[in-house]
């Protein structure tokens, strides 16, 4: 079983390494430094055994501890103070949780994929050697976190040592109970896709967690002694029932190739790809009168309805509700008043954040590639210059108008706002308010499409190849997440942001004009 | 009018695909080209189609006089066909001729072009997305034949489809190949055969003619599989 553990770490370990070495040359310039024959180079995979070990670890304990430093913190939110009790409380019935939602046995992932599809290994040793590994990842990730609490929090030592044996027992009885289910049934739970039975659970679990101590029933370190004393009962006889349980090859069979699974086998990009092709929509009525590039454009709008016009008729709806919930707290409570005034003089930078987040830019763009350009790519007509310049003017009037259509409730709004609110002594604070949010939704527009055709980031299948354009997409979150903290007087900001949205723009689209005919093609 | 090939050479980091090819592709005829997996013959034909940068080398048309290769002299039809899954075949064909509208000589109805491919007529109003894939790649074909191009790259096109098209296929390559250059990569030897007027071999990433003067079939074979196994 040692034996069976070792080469699936070993092999486990490989792909991680060669994962490594893959996204290391898919930064710009320097795949064309280094070589393919790195995949054999000693030194980079001991360097990328290194990285692999790091993670392991890291993902031993950052999970434990940012569960706990939450839990902490989620006590002295509910009831202002922390005690013991309340954590020992808290942490038993959310360990019930955990258990059921994190199995590992029943997680359908690559690895498992690779050794039990790929490489036909010994399902028994396999599963049980890597699953007895895990149950010892989760006992050391959360001991020495335990150990601390315990010294810092006047936990009871023994309570300390005994929490993380409870999640392992706890995590045992659900997986024996997951096999007994399955030998009765026939039919192997994914534990990524919860029953409703198992959701119905966590939330009452949750309840019972955060609303039992309202009512004074706590579970405290007797009461927990006496809950762990029978849980390590039932977690031997879980542990004997998994060690002896054989048929873990047809389980995984089964776990692993069944339709709902086929995710396994693929990657990310082919599930997006078949999203996206499941958002065409065909009736017949759906036709256009239109010729050439305006043709193929308004049947594409047409037939992605779901996600272009009808998703932005939802946000515009969502907006307007906003904005009268506002107006009336606003007319109903005019202490409000002040504060959004100040809010709507200040706070336009928070705005760019808004604007990125409504902005469906990236979406568009991708389900323009996968549906469309993916094949019309591989004509050489669509290639030619008068073409592709033809579709990027009928695609860009699309993004700006579908984008518009929220924010100009934004951009009303405002200033609506502004003026309910008491006003404002700079009229043009009204002015700038709406133009600058035009604007901005303008820029993004602008923006993803000519990324989209300058970096056209995706191949021939459909994956995301250029580390360019997610370099630019980080960049482009990085800097609008960055102006959530800004406060800035609304005139100066508003107007700085439109002069730097219509030069940004005129740029981007001359660019466009002049280097698309040429980046815009398929990457092989 | 011809395709000239000069000193064309390709290569993956250290991989060195296609080194040093020099050759010239006749209008008229159907060429064959065969080579091993992972020879490189779709490699050649990307190099062609511009879709993969060449490291050296050139390619021009020879017609008359010496000229570079326009968008549209080259028709590339690949083997997995690919086709805008929104539209029927109908309005595929409708934006390709609005399109290409003065580029087409001879233009005739959507009707007839869908006649001319053998398409039926209750598929024609379908979502390309519903078709299958021998239907695609007859799209993809019709497409790449409507421009008329000078120039056809065929990867692969025969695999997907029944016997009965393939048949049909062979047959409508036949026919337009006096006004074209048809270059055909495939596996199957008896395929090439059949089809095509020359046999072109990819082998350590060198064009070869095979000369077929006073052969029957099977030494045609024999010296085909030779060729190829030419370390």
């Amino acid at each position: 079983m040692i034996q069976a553990f070792i080469t699936s770490f070993k092999l486990k370990n490989t792909y991680r390494v060669n994962t490594i070495i893959y996204s290391i040359r898919e930064f710009p310039f320097i795949k064309n430094i280094l070589p393919n024959t790195l995949y054999r180079n000693k030194g980079l995979k001991i360097f990328g055994n290194i990285i692999s070990i790091l993670i392991e670890i890291i993902g031993t304990f950052l999970g434990k501890i940012l569960f706990l430093l939450s839990l902490i913190a989620s006590i002295f939110i509910f009831y202002n103070n922390f005690n013991c009790d309340y954590f020992i409380h808290i942490f038993t019935l959310l360990s019930i949780g955990g258990g059921l939602l994190n199995t590992y046995l029943f997680n359908p992932t690559k690895d498992k994929y690779y050794a039990l599809i790929l490489m036909n290994m010994d399902a028994r040793k396999y599963t049980l050697s890597n699953y007895f590994y895990s149950l010892l990842k989760v006992l050391i990730g959360y001991l020495p976190f335990m150990i601390l609490l315990s010294f810092f929090m006047d936990l009871p030592l023994y309570i300390a040592l005994l929490l993380p044996i409870y999640v392992v027992m706890i995590k045992m009885i659900v997986v024996n109970f997951s096999l007994y289910d399955y030998k009765k049934n026939k039919k192997a739970t994914n534990e990524n896709i919860p029953t409703k039975i198992v959701w119905i659970g966590i939330i009452i679990l949750l309840a019972l967690s955060y609303g039992l101590p309202y009512i004074s029933f706590i579970i405290n370190s007797y009461i927990f002694t006496f809950i762990f004393i029978i849980s390590l009962i039932l977690g031997i006889y879980s542990f004997i029932k998994i060690y002896t349980f054989k048929d873990y090859k047809k389980m995984y069979r089964e776990i692993l190739t069944s339709p709902s699974m086929n995710a396994i086998k693929k990657n990310n990009t082919e599930i997006v790809k078949e999203n996206v092709l499941k958002q065409i929509e065909y009736k017949d009525n759906t036709t256009s009168n239109k010729k050439g590039f305006a043709y193929l454009q308004e049947l594409f709008v047409k037939r992605h309805s779901k996600i272009l016009t009808k998703s932005a008729k939802k946000q515009t709806i969502v907006l307007l509700i906003i904005l009268a919930i506002a107006i009336i707290s606003i007319e109903l409570n005019s202490e409000l008043n002040n504060s959004i005034n100040k809010i709507l003089l200040t706070y336009l930078p928070y705005f760019v954040f808004i604007m990125y987040l409504l902005n469906r830019g990236t979406t568009i763009t991708q389900a323009m590639f996968m549906n469309c350009d993916h094949s019309l790519l591989t004509y050489r007509f669509y290639r030619t210059p008068s073409v592709i310049l033809g579709m990027f003017k009928e695609r860009l009037k699309t993004l700006i108008s579908i984008n518009l259509l929220p924010a100009s409730i934004i951009a009303i709004g405002l200033p609506l706002l502004l003026f309910l609110t008491g006003g404002t002594d700079n009229y043009f604070n009204y002015i700038i308010l709406f133009i600058s949010i035009i604007a901005m939704s303008i820029f993004f527009s602008i923006h993803y499409l000519v990324m989209y055709y300058l970096l056209q980031p995706y191949t021939v299948n459909t994956e995301i190849k250029s580390s360019t354009y997610r370099v630019v997409q980080a960049l482009t979150y990085f800097i609008c997440y960055y102006m959530i903290n800004l406060r800035l007087p609304t005139f100066y900001f508003g107007l700085l942001m439109t002069l730097f949205c219509i030069i940004y723009s005129i740029i981007a689209l001359i660019l466009a004009y002049k280097l698309a005919p040429k980046t815009f093609k398929l990457r092989i | 009018m011809k395709l000239i090939i000069k000193n064309l050479t390709k290569s993956f980091d250290t991989k060195k695909v296609l080194q040093n090819i020099n050759f010239t592709f006749e209008k008229g005829k159907i060429y064959g080209l065969l080579g091993r997996n992972g020879a490189g013959k779709t490699t050649f034909f990307n190099c062609l189609n511009e879709d993969l940068e060449v490291d050296s080398g050139e390619f021009y048309i020879e017609d008359k006089e010496k000229r570079e290769l326009d968008y549209d002299d080259i028709g590339y039809v690949l083997s997995t066909p690919n086709v805008p899954e929104f539209l029927t075949g109908r309005e595929f064909l409708k934006f390709f001729i609005d399109i290409n509208e003065d580029k087409i000589k001879n233009k005739k109805t959507i009707d007839e072009y869908f006649d001319f491919m053998k398409i039926d007529t209750e598929d024609r109003d379908k979502l390309l997305k519903d078709y299958s894939h021998g239907m695609k790649n007859k799209m993809q074909m019709l497409v790449n034949i409507i421009a008329n191009p000078n120039i056809l790259l065929l990867d692969e096109p025969l695999t997907s489809f029944d016997v009965v098209v393939a048949e049909e296929m062979k047959e409508m390559l036949k026919s337009i190949k006096k006004d074209h250059i048809i270059i055909f990569s495939t596996h199957i030897m008896e395929l090439a055969l059949d089809l095509c007027d020359e046999i072109v071999i990819l082998n350590h990433g060198t064009l070869e003619l095979i000369d077929h003067t006073n052969l029957n079939t099977k030494q045609m074979k024999n010296k085909i599989i030779e060729a190829l196994k030419e370390e």
